[in-house]
């Protein structure tokens, strides 16, 4: 068995070898630098245009007592706004919100979709058939989740409540009730985004070599130690990259929990990007509701930068070994 | 050996079981309400069983909608911003894959940025420059605006793409004469084509979902995408559920088959990528 795990290795190894070599190979063939700008130069200059000043232009509201209905109106008041921010309970719920959200959303859409996909990864009659109706929610539009959710938590005639009620489990307002606010909406979201994780990791199942899974079997490893002792290590990449997107994307994601409870009830949903729409275009604060955008882009930088460290150690933890 | 073989067979048979209706009864429930009639729907309840029969009805429920006008908005904004992302990605990803400049990693980051930045705080200064440059109520503000976060994307699938081809190709069309926005086009373009399909497919799924900058933008409701008008009928009950119902299939069902259509190309493509390699 350890045999196995190190061909496996020097697998990995060589196909991250090859692309250093291959640029090392590119570069003494001479290539002219300026081609290289001139076709990274649109992709570039689009972005300095619609991401760069406006991502500067935000920032510097920030730090301005701006409205919305002038943008450009607003005066210079410091670091007033993120003053306000910090000592605020209605900021740090919204944060506590966005933390509950993501945790929550990441942990069950990779839960259910991971074992989906080992589940659909074996051999059986309408496998096509089901892929295709699993797959089915992730490419559904958002909105138009959010009408069927609605009408499914509807508290008189929705089928969730007639079914609680018809099992004598009592009627829930789903959307309406904030001990069930949080819940509905991330039952919502793992609804529609756990086909992604599935896919990915049905993807990264089959890339498995089916020589170790025969090795395996001559070996006479039952299912679980293979599971265990060859397609988990295999699939740790893979889990690892799906469930940074998923955090970053749970941080930014704003149709569902803004169509299914818009930061309610009582302010349980109110993740920071609906706090940043609502200050913004219902209370008209563009300067406090730039200083939520920068206190968020932070939060997910930091996700970012933890994520990239714990990659780097695994990388060096796998290497000496 | 045997036994515990079927006990893992009927694990596997049960929990696949409960994973395909917590899938697909969403989606059921959307057709059944579609099909339901007015009286179930606000009196007696709805029947567990979708009428069939009455799908002869939808094309009443539709005259409540004007959904084929937001529909026709949709596709512009997706097709838009996906010709727009693919041409703009396809060059940088060829830039990042095949030359050395300085600024590159720069670059890469600038790129991958665009994935952490909440397009909610975007929406704030994008308002201010796009009124100022009247793109505001306006498709092609939100072709722009929804370019900006499918782009990179889009550049990164096509870049980790052409890493994989052997730079051989290219050598020996340049040694022929073949310039380089020639290899680009005829040899490096058609090697990627599921790799540019996949990137397309996931473009034209932010454009055709796109909510918030439309939300904010756009005032007019005759250039509403379909997504902002499905979304003013949430808490307004003048319009039937049925007809809301009717216009939200509407709105998912191009999206479902040419995910479903292009998920086998690009599946196709990762197999015949892992055969050759």
């Amino acid at each position: 068995m350890p045999v196995l795990v190190e061909d496996e290795k020097d697998v990995v190894h060589n196909s991250k070898s090859s692309p250093r070599k291959n640029r090392l190979k590119s570069h003494s063939r001479g290539f002219s630098r300026w081609a290289g700008y001139l076709f990274i130069a649109p992709a570039i200059i689009y972005l300095a245009i619609f991401l760069l000043v406006p991502f500067a232009r935000g920032i510097q509201l920030s730090f301005t007592d701006s409205v919305l209905v002038n943008p450009s109106g607003g005066s210079f008041v410091g670091i007033e706004n993120y003053a306000n921010l910090v000592t605020s309970a209605r900021f740090w719920n919204s944060l506590g919100a966005t933390l509950t959200y993501t945790a929550t959303t990441v942990f069950f859409s990779m839960f259910v979709g991971t074992t989906t996909a080992i589940l659909v990864n074996r051999k059986f009659r309408g496998r096509t058939i089901v892929r295709a109706i699993l797959t089915f929610p992730y490419a559904m539009p958002s909105v138009a989740v959010t009408l069927v959710f609605i009408w499914i938590y509807n508290q008189s005639g929705g089928i969730l409540n007639r079914t609680t009620g018809a099992l004598g489990l009592g009627e829930v307002g789903w959307l309406t009730d904030p001990s069930f606010g949080m819940f509905s909406v991330v039952a919502t979201t793992v609804w529609k985004v756990f086909p992604f994780v599935m896919l990915v990791m049905l993807a990264a199942l089959q890339s498995v070599p089916e020589e170790l899974f025969e090795a395996a079997r001559v070996d006479g490893a039952d299912s679980l130690s293979t599971f265990r002792s060859i397609v988990l290590p295999h699939l740790m990449p893979t889990i690892r990259v799906v469930a940074l997107l998923m955090t970053i994307w749970s941080i930014r994601r704003f149709e569902i929990i803004f169509l299914l409870t818009g930061g309610g009830p009582v302010e349980k949903t109110n993740t920071l990007v609906i706090n940043i729409y609502q200050r913004a275009f219902s209370e008209q604060q563009l300067g406090a509701a730039a200083a939520i955008a920068v206190l968020g882009l932070i939060l997910s930088l930091a996700v970012t930068v933890v994520f990239f460290l714990a990659e780097r150690r695994e990388n060096v933890k796998e290497g000496t070994s | 050996m045997k036994t515990r073989r079927v006990a893992v067979r009927a694990l596997t048979f049960t929990s696949l079981s409960i994973t395909l209706v917590f899938a697909a009864f969403p989606v059921y429930w959307m057709i059944n309400t579609m099909l339901a009639t007015d009286s179930e729907l606000y009196q007696s309840g709805q029947s567990f069983w979708a009428h069939l029969e009455r799908f002869g009805t939808i094309p009443f429920l539709l005259n409540d909608v004007p959904i084929f006008k937001w529909l026709t908005n949709s596709s512009i904004i997706a097709f838009g911003s996906t010709f727009l992302s693919l041409l703009l990605a396809l060059l940088g990803a060829y830039a990042l894959s095949r030359f050395r400049f300085h600024g590159k990693g720069l670059a890469g980051f600038l790129l991958f940025s665009t994935q952490m930045l909440p397009e909610a705080f975007l929406v704030v200064p994008l308002f201010a420059l796009f009124g100022s440059l009247g793109l505001l109520n306006g498709l092609l503000g939100l072709v722009i605006a929804n370019t900006t976060f499918t782009m990179p994307v889009a550049l990164f699938i096509m870049k980790s793409a052409i890493d994989k081809i052997p730079y051989e190709i290219e050598e020996s069309a340049r040694i022929d004469g073949c310039p380089r926005y020639g290899q680009l086009s005829m040899i490096v373009l058609p090697l990627i084509l599921p790799s540019v399909a996949a990137a397309a497919v996931i473009s034209f799924f932010d454009g055709w979902n796109e909510f918030l900058f439309a939300n904010t933008f756009i005032s007019d409701s005759e250039i509403w995408p379909a997504s902002v008008g499905l979304a003013s009928f949430i808490g307004q009950y003048s319009t039937p559920l049925g007809s809301v119902m009717t216009a939200a299939f509407l709105f998912t069902l191009p999206a479902v088959i040419f995910f479903l259509i292009v998920q086998r190309q690009i599946v196709s493509g990762l197999t015949a990528g892992a055969v050759k390699g």
